[in-house]
């Protein structure tokens, strides 16, 4: 049954990215990333990962896609005409296929290793709140402290690119 | 009543029509300077919700449980049971008025034909056998007809006045609102408020 | 296996009949009739059976009747798979947030634990932030796929606002569950057993920030420029007519509800009378036995809840046929100049309060 759900989540996800990618519509292309997202977190949620599901709702589909939409209908962008050429669809095609194999040799290389846990290794605290919120404040603080600042130095440059435009148009 | 009321005698605001003790200088805060006390906004919306709070209790007693002689009195009107009576000021259908021997007034001029903003009003004029001039025809379209009054206004014989009706006017055929002069036709003491307004009111601007 | 599905489904039918069976449309009637009362008015009372009026509640009925028999209208140009999607995305996040919301505690019946919320989500009060960030989509499509002028506007402003004040909102409840220490809203509940240990208590900043954005979220008065009637016609659902207008009007309602549920449970003690703990709540009811009083017991704590939850909408009613409409610069700066702030403040006392006790 869970395997059933699951291959069904993994389906959505892999077609509504392909539709994400192909079709020419904007707003249809955002949808289908959020309709990916979604797909995502039930997989998550399939996973025991309870808490990285939300915060993938909340965060990547909630708020950044929002933004996507907005700005979408804001600039009220139009459908573009004309067809991929065939120059640009080999170089897709090639960069699927490279980019498939790198990560397959490297779920097999992680195997090999020993370093991925078999199904059904997960105990019950796995994926909890606690459990992640612990992880993240003691074996991972560093990366999180620097991922923090990455972003602390991202509002700050929206920031002054925000206030320069105002500035300059002279309205305020 | 028919006298022309000028100005020095009037105790009516010259232009508006409204008397003159109700009119004061508008007051209009422009620099609104808040207080500490009303920016923090959450004391100031709870003060609101007081109010609109007592009127909710207070009526929720006084409507569904009345104490006995204390039901609350209600500020609106039951309307097709109900009807408020309107204001001489009032702007409903363009009628027209019938003259003493039960014959409009209206000289078929055209003056309000050439006033009327919609193109509303169309008038076939004609002579009587003493070379007197009236409508063969005069059609009002409500259809197009936007309650402005200018043809009241223009007339010079008072023979097409704003009445207070307002009835009758959503119709599914637009013919329909095409009234003629019959059905336009009022007479002189129906409209008697309305007469009296518009003397009074456009007596005081000199053309 | 048998009695947990049975209690499974019988808490499912219980809140789904609960919200859209007996507040959607009680609703309706009550924003008729308290704003009715608010302004010296005697409100809906037309609609009758054999003369028979009900104090207006039939209207609902009557709206119902009308809204089967409408013509289901797309504009032209319209985006029609969009148009169509977007009212079943405002309300599917509407009815299922209040899985997560528990509405009494646990109980021992005939030797069964009986856990009165439908989902017990670990992650739980995120699980109510994610499907309402999932709402936006249908207001934005909404707006977006109408092909109107009106509803784009309406789409963009709801946007913006929905996004702005979800930052605030989840700032907020940091507070709440720093004092509680777990997401789960059984436990926050729980813990809210002793009267003084009410959210209310512990973080009153926090509710007062909490109510204003979910306000917000909704879209209902004073943040209502999504909508606004006197400048967007109706905003976002402007080109909507029949069951797809009525779902978002249905959307609302329920995200009252859910609201109310959620303020009930965080602030204001959830299931818990003040000054009684369950087990005293328990003693008093023994006289019916063991099975008998755990039974009394939950539906006292279930009425209580809703009793609050009843008093929060009337407050949400009454604060909507209260305050004028703010203009979309005041929304923006009261979101992120004002709740934000405050939010983070709220946050660092809290963080320190909880370090030194």
């Amino acid at each position: 049954m869970q395997l059933l759900i699951f291959n069904a989540f993994c389906v959505g996800a892999v077609v509504s990215a392909l539709l994400m990618v192909t079709t020419k519509r904007p707003v249809r292309a955002a949808m289908s990333l959020v309709a990916t997202m979604s797909f995502l977190a039930g997989l998550y949620v399939l996973l025991d990962a309870h808490l990285i599901a939300v915060l993938q709702l909340i965060v990547y589909a909630g708020a950044i896609m929002v933004l996507f939409l907005f700005v979408i209908m804001l600039l009220n962008v139009e459908e573009k005409e004309g067809k991929l050429a065939g120059k640009t669809m080999l170089l897709q095609a090639f960069a699927t296929v490279v980019v498939g194999l790198v990560m397959v040799t490297m779920v097999g290389l992680f195997k090999a290793n020993g370093s991925l846990g078999a199904a059904g290794d997960a105990s019950d605290a796995f994926g909890t709140t606690k459990a992640v919120g612990q992880m993240l404040f003691t074996e991972y603080l560093l990366p999180f402290e620097i991922a923090s600042l990455l972003l602390l130095a991202a509002i700050v440059g929206a920031v002054i690119l925000a206030k320069r435009r105002i500035d300059d148009s002279g309205t305020e | 009543m028919s006298k022309m009321t000028g100005l020095e005698q009037s105790q009516y605001h010259p232009l508006v029509g409204v008397p003159m003790a109700t009119l004061k200088p508008k007051q209009v805060r422009k620099n609104i300077h808040l207080t500490l006390w009303e920016k923090l906004y959450v004391f100031e919306i709870l003060r609101g919700l007081f109010v609109t709070g007592k009127h909710f209790f207070i009526n929720l007693v006084g409507f569904v449980l009345p104490p006995a002689g204390k039901k609350r009195k209600v500020f609106t009107v039951y309307y097709p049971e109900e009807k408020v009576t309107l204001p001489a000021a009032y702007r409903g259908r363009p009628v027209l008025v019938a003259g003493a021997n039960g014959a409009e007034k209206c000289v078929a001029c055209g003056l309000c034909e050439k006033m009327c903003p919609a193109k509303a009003i169309s008038i076939v004029g004609g002579e009587r056998a003493g070379g007197e001039r009236y409508p063969v025809s005069y059609t009002l379209d409500m259809a197009r007809c936007v309650y402005c009054g200018y043809c009241e206004e223009v007339c010079p014989k008072e023979a097409i006045v704003m009445s207070s009706e307002y009835q009758g006017l959503a119709q599914r055929d637009r013919a329909i609102l095409r009234y003629s002069k019959d059905q336009l036709l009022r007479s002189e003491e129906s409209v008697k408020g309305r007469l009296d307004y518009i003397r009074r009111i456009y007596s005081k601007c000199s053309y | 296996m048998v009695a947990d599905l049975i209690e499974s489904i019988a808490k499912i039918v219980f809140v789904f009949s609960m919200n859209v069976g007996f507040f959607a449309p009680v609703l309706g009637w009550v924003e008729r009739k308290q704003s009715a009362l608010m302004q010296d008015r005697i409100g809906a009372n037309r609609a009758d059976i054999l003369g028979f009026t009900a104090i207006g509640l039939f209207h609902s009925l009557a709206d119902a009747l009308k809204v089967l028999a409408k013509e289901d209208f797309i504009p032209a140009g319209a985006n029609k798979f969009f148009h169509t999607v977007a009212p079943f995305i405002c309300l599917v996040p509407a009815i299922s947030t209040f899985a997560v919301v528990p509405f009494g505690g646990r109980y021992e019946l005939f030797g069964h634990q009986v856990n009165l919320v439908i989902a017990d989500l670990d992650v739980g009060i995120l699980f109510v932030f994610a499907l309402a960030s999932l709402a936006t989509y249908g207001v934005v499509l909404a707006g977006w796929s109408s092909r109107s002028n009106w509803s784009l506007l309406g789409g963009l402003r709801a946007s913006a606002q929905m996004l702005s004040y979800e930052v605030a909102m989840g700032l907020t409840i940091i507070g709440v569950i720093m004092v509680f220490g777990s997401l789960r809203l059984t436990e926050i509940g729980a813990l809210q057993e002793n009267f003084f240990h009410w959210g209310i208590f512990l973080q009153p900043l926090g509710f007062v920030l909490f109510f204003t954005c979910a306000i917000a979220e909704n879209k209902r008065v004073p943040f209502d420029i999504p909508e606004a009637e006197s400048e967007l016609v109706a905003g976002y659902f402007t080109e909507y007519s029949g069951l797809k207008f009525v779902m978002f009007w249905m959307a609302e309602f329920l995200e009252i509800v859910t609201i109310s549920g959620i303020v009930t449970t965080l602030f204001f003690g959830a299931w818990h009378l003040p000054f009684v703990t369950d087990q005293m709540l328990l003693s008093w009811l023994q006289f019916a036995g063991a099975n008998g009083a755990a039974f009394l017991a939950m539906l006292v704590n279930v009425a209580t809840f809703f009793a609050k939850v009843i008093f929060f909408i009337w407050l949400q009613m009454s604060i909507r046929w209260t305050l004028p409409r703010f203009r979309y610069d005041q929304i923006m700066r009261l979101c992120w100049k004002m709740l934000l702030p405050l939010a983070l403040v709220n946050i660092l006392i809290t963080g320190l309060v909880v370090l030194v006790l």
